[in-house]
């Protein structure tokens, strides 16, 4: 006990640096991109055991374009949302939406994608045809996941509340995405009744589990942007500015192409 | 083998006659019906129609014999690296904090029973993400690798602490007392007289802590850490093959601990040399 009180104040003396962003990236020449590695198409862990998905292509284009390293670091979800990353992350370019809850503990500097949300549902499924009939049901979501509060009808985008909720009393079920997606595929109602999640992630899954059935009705839009810690709004003008070049040369295109051959999803800030 | 030395002494403990012929046949019949028991788990394993080509593909990874994307270690060699670590650091905390809980100055107890109430009262979890959390508001930002080291330390040092001093206490206080007698030492008599008969007592709930902390260090992969379990979890998302993954990753935390039994059995015997000389009299 006493020795790790030593540990910790000693710990406590190597100066924070919270806030300083660009800063740290300029001086350690390597720029930090926190995701996740349970989100196919857009992070996981590929067939060589390196990150692989879009926004791993896009946080690559990223780190060139500004002539950064990039290294890659996955905690929990819950521990990225959180804010407070004191220094411990550069960017997180991760397929966050921005919400008014997160916006008080992070920064949105650009958005870079936008993607429909989407009711995934078993193939047997006879009564679940749109969002109306979500009434009562249990329903998958990601953990902390804006589909959660989508079905709690307590989403808010961009500032202001323009979702609809045509149901009532659903029983939003939090977990592993990936997870869920097997549970449903188990049957209709074994375990879910349907999934609420972003059209790309939806896609792969019924790709992979031929029991699953995407519903075409989309829910609504819903647009991924890139975080950083707050305070630091030089480096918040250098992420939004490179992301417009990303666009604007093409590179973002191309990776979309390479990973999300969609058309219901839109690129770019 | 130690496996069989094992069987030999639970023999022994059958109160079998120390007769060769007797002790060859238990021993016969447990390795038998752990074959059975083997046999039944592979054929319960073959319904489930698994991949082992997909296995064998992601063995060495899981394993840790190669490195991570960012040059670490991955997989089981950092699971064994983060319990080895933590265990060193949880018996020093733990020896520390059996002596305030024996200790007769008030503020020392104070300190070891609330430590040790605090970290046996709280969850894990929620100790490994208060401490990788919390801790950077008042100023500390630690690694995810440092938080989940001391976080385990802290957590298993607290109930170790409790089985050290409960060890401890069962000794008679007529040792104590005797070895007093002859005017040795305080700190020999605890290295030669009181210590050795603790330990005796204190090794087997403390073996099987660390395998629970073993088991345990699978937590930390929240914070980050591409440990066996982060790994196992990571390829079954990417291919959809989750029971080969979660089997494999069960397989080899198993084949660990075992390993940490065979320690633990062989340091018992050691320990309970005396006892055992005294028994077959």
């Amino acid at each position: 006990m006493r020795t790790m009180l030593f540990l910790l104040l000693a710990l406590a003396l190597v100066p924070a640096h919270a806030g300083a962003t660009l800063d740290r990236v300029k001086r350690t020449g390597v720029v930090i991109n926190v995701l996740l590695d349970s989100y196919p198409p857009f992070e996981f862990l590929g067939p060589d055991n390196q990150l692989a998905g879009f926004d791993i292509d896009v946080a690559r284009a990223f780190a060139a374009k500004i002539g950064a390293k990039l290294q890659l670091q996955t905690p929990s979800w819950e521990t990225i949302v959180g804010g407070h990353w004191q220094g411990r992350w550069d960017i997180c370019i991760c397929s966050m939406t921005r919400t008014a809850e997160r916006e008080r503990s992070l920064s949105f500097p650009v958005q870079y994608y936008a993607s429909p949300a989407v009711i995934t549902v078993n193939k047997n499924e006879q009564h679940i045809k749109s969002a109306a009939d979500l009434s009562g049901k249990r329903v998958g979501v990601g953990n902390g996941s804006t589909y959660e509060n989508y079905l709690n009808r307590a989403l808010v985008l961009d500032g202001q509340a323009v979702v609809s909720y045509p149901f009532h009393d659903v029983v939003a079920i939090p977990g592993d995405e990936t997870i869920n997606f097997r549970n449903l595929a188990l049957g209709p109602g074994v375990r879910l009744d349907a999934i609420v999640s972003s059209l790309a992630t939806a896609t792969a899954s019924a790709a992979a589990l031929p029991a699953l059935k995407v519903l075409s009705p989309t829910l609504y839009a819903e647009r991924s942007s890139v975080a950083t810690e707050k305070g630091d709004p030089d480096w918040d003008a250098l992420v939004a500015r490179t992301f417009q070049e990303l666009k604007a040369d093409g590179s973002l295109a191309k990776i979309s192409q390479k990973w999300l051959n969609m058309d219901a999803i839109v690129y770019g800030p | 083998m130690a496996l069989d030395a094992e069987v030999a002494a639970g023999a022994a403990r059958r109160g079998a006659a120390p007769r060769v012929a007797r002790k060859s046949h238990f021993r016969m019949q447990v390795w038998a019906t752990w074959l059975v028991l083997a046999l039944l788990l592979a054929w319960g394993c073959r319904a489930l129609q698994l991949d082992f080509g997909y296995v064998a593909q992601k063995l060495p990874f899981l394993l840790g014999l190669r490195l991570g994307p960012d040059g670490f270690i991955q997989g089981a060699v950092l699971t064994l690296f983060v319990t080895a670590v933590s265990m060193v650091c949880a018996l020093g905390i733990a020896m520390i904090t059996a002596a305030g809980r024996l200790s007769d100055n008030p503020v020392a107890f104070a300190l070891a029973t609330f430590y040790a109430s605090l970290f046996r009262g709280t969850p894990l979890l929620v100790q490994v993400l208060i401490i990788y959390l919390a801790l950077p508001q008042v100023g500390v930002v630690l690694g995810g690798l440092t938080s989940g080291l001391i976080a385990l330390s802290l957590n298993y040092g607290a109930y170790l602490a409790e089985t050290i001093r409960s060890g401890m206490m069962a000794i008679p206080l007529g040792q104590r007392e005797a070895a007093m007698a002859l005017s040795l030492p305080r700190w020999l008599i605890i290295w030669k007289v009181t210590g050795p008969q603790a330990l005796r007592l204190i090794i087997p709930p403390a073996g099987a802590l660390f395998v629970s902390m073993l088991k345990d260090s699978a937590l930390v992969s929240i914070l980050g850490l591409w440990e066996l379990n982060f790994l196992a979890q990571s390829y079954a998302r990417a291919s959809f093959r989750y029971m080969e993954m979660l089997l494999a990753a069960a397989l080899i935390y198993w084949a660990l601990s075992i390993v940490f039994e065979i320690v633990q059995f062989r340091l018992e015997r050691r320990f309970g040399r005396g006892v055992a000389v005294a028994a077959r009299r």
